[in-house]
């Protein structure tokens, strides 16, 4: 049988979290990247930090892809619960590679009939012949490679890479393991370079890096001259937090993690006011806690980019999985009407741009600017182009210096313009004294109950996000434009929709696509778009149907939008959602 | 010259302890030569917090209970300024304690002054943290025994408003402090509200004046310590220059060091970069 050309390709690695077996996909991932191929990767983790079926997925493509695939080609189980999670969604013809060290599951696993199962004890005979349960991973590596028809000294060039900096007994102690794959794989039948698949050609796709979305918003933010952020440790938003830790500093910026959701966005607000672009980030319920502060925020004209890694709620849900149910709370939360711009990447490159933009407006317009992301886009790893970090502006706002203030007559904090949006002395400049507060105040920033003021202050308010309307990114559209069925998603379904409305186009069926990237203010062009289709799918992961809610509020008809939702915590896949569709067909 | 706000006037009741409090803070900043307009004043909520708008600097208005974690923001955002947060002890040592325990850990360089007396004064007279259950004897929260028991605190004092000459010095030592970049200066004020709950007479009779007592070394914390436990277990309140000590600031942990916080160096880019070309490999 001739190898089977590698043009899309699902790996999962699973075992025991914390007992490094991931490390087998970042192995696979090298070689994959060095192969040319796109990534798509995503961990599915328990909340824990040792024990826990955890897995890690690999999807490499030579297509851009924004999910992981149906099916898995290769499954490497490291014991028998990964094999009874997992077993069922390989494919056919796939492979199977099972850690037997611990013995069968106990339960029998539904496995296609065509997948084939390679039983190899890795763990025991890790333990055996190298004495640590750990070299596995290099062991179960050699396997894989084999199979994917990999030379052995590449394989091993790879590894050596990725273990560049442990110490050389170390290193040497993996190599052997890794060569201990390669004997096995021999002994049972799988010859260098006669494995099941085979990498095609590398293509070249110009420089690319991987990253996630909480990368890309974090990447984005100091782009555009943010140099100020607070975090407290929340799944799954803390990444925003180590990802900048050690780099802000170099940037001559401040990190500080906070004691809580409310110290962390206020002392955010502080520097802000202070002139300093600033950030912060959390998930639902650190968002929650912070409500109070980010209506305030809108009141008191002070800019801030906030990020919220979405997981699954109510409460404290189910915090490693995905969810886009806190869209309700980012678009109508908190006391009082003030004015509040919500964004939603729908991959890393993208959340990278949006990190700009969002600080860019939240300077401009001097209020709150959420970047909405679902845990698989803030923490599903992507090869995407590299950050065009050369072309970013960093946009100064209305802040006036001494200079420019001491040619006024005067100053006033809330002066009342035609765009809204007042000019801007920050502590320390003179001539620009000035009251900032969230209560009522008159152009001073002097408290004031006066009715016509209260009222002059509040339109001021709201005129501002008119202003920077056309700022905001524009959404992504796909499809056929010109068909009279539509499908609506953000985030995480975008890429689903995508390969799904790709593949019923095959089949003749044709759908329009329509991928917000601005989800508050709702654009023109949304309402648009859903008011000229018969029937448009609004594709969701809650289980209220919190976007169509948030367009039908804005005006979209309400008769027109049906939803597709899911709240078990897993992300759709593109034959779910073709699936869906399809059954809503034949009965239409 | 640029016109800027008019600041307002107290809408403190005649005889409010505020008035001294806001007196000192005035003459304090006059005497440590800090412009208005490199002055920040932050303030909580309550009659306290309105102490921003009477005083000619940038003001803010915090929410309930958060003037602390704003103040370190602009602290940390801008380390030329001169920045006071105040409150009362209703801002302060309730909705707002935990950020009171963190920034005496943190130690960034700003002025705290708490306007204690136990009373929430602008809704009406409940009572407050710092006052006990049992209004006979003084077993509120004392924030200053707090301070003392948490190892990154540097400047602890508490004033009264009947001794305002005192209280002026011990405002300036605390701007002073954290001007230095010292770190947290903590200056806690009975500043009795005259209206729901006059404890002058109390104070009067139970204040003790550590700065008078020349066996008190204010740079010794367990004593400083044992001196206030055993005080109030006399029913005292020592007053005066409590703690002063040296422990790292929280900007030289953790601030910008010698870069400014804001962006545009020519090397910026560069550095960018360098962070991509991490995640390319």
């Amino acid at each position: 049988m001739s190898p089977n050309g590698v043009t899309d390709f699902n790996v999962m690695v699973a075992g025991q979290g914390g007992d490094g077996s991931l490390t087998v996909v970042t192995l696979v991932d090298r070689l994959m990247r060095r192969h040319g191929l796109h990534l798509y990767t995503s961990r599915n983790v328990a909340s824990r930090i040792k024990g826990g079926h955890a897995a890690a997925l690999l999807r490499g493509s030579d297509v851009r892809r924004g999910c992981i695939g149906d099916h898995l080609d290769l499954l490497v189980a490291f014991d028998a619960e990964a094999l009874e999670i997992a077993g069922p969604r390989v494919g056919p013809e796939g492979i199977i590679v099972f850690d037997s060290s611990h013995g069968e599951p106990r339960t029998e696993v539904a496995i296609d009939p065509t997948v084939q199962r390679l039983d190899i004890p890795f763990g025991r005979l890790s333990v055996r012949d190298l004495r640590r349960d750990l070299f596995k991973n290099s062991f179960g590596f050699g396997v894989v490679t084999r199979l994917l028809s990999v030379p052995d000294d590449e394989a091993e060039d790879v590894l050596s890479e990725r273990f560049n900096r442990l110490p050389p007994r170390a290193k040497a102690a993996n190599i052997e393991a890794l060569r201990r794959g390669f004997e096995y794989a021999e002994e049972h039948g799988i010859e260098q370079g006669q494995g099941r698949w085979r990498f095609g050609r590398a293509q070249a796709h110009g420089e690319h890096i991987l990253a996630s979305g909480n990368q890309g918003a974090a990447f984005g933010f100091l782009a555009a001259g943010g140099r100020f952020f607070t975090g407290y440790p929340i799944t799954p938003a803390t990444d925003v937090l180590d990802y900048l830790g050690p780099r802000i500093n170099k940037l001559g910026g401040v990190v500080v993690q906070a004691e809580d959701e409310m110290s962390s966005i206020n002392m955010a607000l502080g520097a802000s006011m202070a002139g300093v672009r600033a950030m912060t980030a959390s998930s639902g319920p650190g968002i929650a806690l912070m409500q109070e502060t980010i209506g305030h925020l809108g009141s008191a004209e002070i800019p801030l980019v906030i990020i919220d890694a979405m997981r699954a709620g109510p409460s404290t849900g189910m915090p490693t999985k995905p969810e886009q149910s806190d869209l309700d709370m980012l678009v109508f939360g908190g006391n009082g009407d003030f004015p509040r711009i919500v964004l939603a990447p729908t991959n890393p490159y993208d959340a990278f741009e949006i990190g700009v933009i969002a600080t860019n407006v939240a300077q401009l317009y001097q209020g709150p600017v959420f970047i909405a992301m679902d845990q698989a886009i803030a923490q599903d790893s992507v090869t995407v182009r590299r950050f065009d970090v050369d072309s970013v502006e960093v946009e100064p706002g209305k802040v006036v210096d001494a200079e420019t203030l001491s040619g006024l007559e005067e100053y006033r904090r809330y002066a009342v313009t035609a765009d809204g949006i007042s000019p801007w002395a920050t502590p320390g400049t003179k001539g620009g004294l000035s009251l900032v507060t969230g209560n009522e105040r008159d152009e001073w920033g002097l408290v004031s109950t006066e009715p016509d003021n209260r009222v002059e202050q509040m339109d001021k308010r709201e005129r501002k996000v008119k202003t920077v309307e056309s700022l905001l990114p524009a959404a992504l559209r796909g499809g056929d434009p010109d068909a009279e069925i539509g499908i609506v998603g953000i985030g995480m379904e975008v890429g689903v929709i995508i390969e799904a409305v790709e593949r019923l186009a095959k089949s003749g069926s044709s759908y329009a696509t329509f991928m917000p990237r601005t989800i508050w203010p709702v654009p023109d062009e949304t309402i648009e778009f859903i008011s000229s289709r018969r029937i448009v799918y609004v594709v969701e992961h809650n289980a209220e149907g919190q976007l169509k809610r948030v367009l039908a509020a804005a005006g979209a008809p309400p008769d027109r939008m049906h939803s597709i939702l899911r709240y078990d915590g897993v992300p759709f896949r593109p034959a779910d959602l073709v699936a869906a569709l399809s059954e809503r067909a034949s009965v239409a | 010259m640029t016109e800027t706000y008019t600041p307002g006037k107290p809408i403190w009741c005649a005889g409010c302890g505020h008035f001294g409090v806001q007196g000192a803070l005035v003459r304090a900043l006059e005497k440590v030569g800090a412009e208005p307009h490199e002055t920040m004043v932050l303030a909580g909520i309550g009659c306290s917090g309105t102490i921003q708008n009477n005083v000619s600097a940038y003001g803010y208005h915090a929410l309930h209970g958060r003037v602390l974690p704003a103040a370190t923001g602009v602290a940390l955002a801008n380390p030329d300024l001169t920045v006071v947060a105040a409150g009362g002890d209703g801002d302060g040592y309730a909705i707002g304690m935990g950020h009171l325990v963190h920034t005496f850990k943190r130690n960034p360089s700003l002025t705290y002054i708490v306007m204690t007396n136990e009373t929430y004064g602008l809704t009406k007279g409940q009572r407050s943290p710092a006052a006990g259950p049992d209004p006979a004897h003084n077993e509120g929260i004392d924030s200053v025994r707090l301070g003392l028991s948490i190892p990154g605190s540097s400047f602890i004092a508490r004033g009264f408003t009947r001794q305002a000459e005192q209280l002026e010095s011990l405002t300036v030592a605390a701007v002073e402090h954290a001007n230095a970049g010292r770190g947290f200066a903590f200056l806690e004020v009975l500043s009795p509200c005259v209206t729901y709950k006059d404890l002058y007479p109390q104070w009067d009779a139970a204040a003790y004046d550590v700065d008078e007592d020349p066996a008190y070394d204010p740079m010794d914390r367990a004593g400083a310590f044992a001196t206030c436990q055993r005080l109030d277990d006399e029913d005292r309140i020592p007053i005066g220059l409590i703690y002063t000590g040296n422990n790292e600031s929280m900007e030289a942990r953790w601030g910008p060091g010698d870069r400014r916080l804001n962006p545009g160096g020519p090397d910026d880019r560069d550095v960018l970069h360098g962070f991509l070309d991490g995640m390319a490999s």
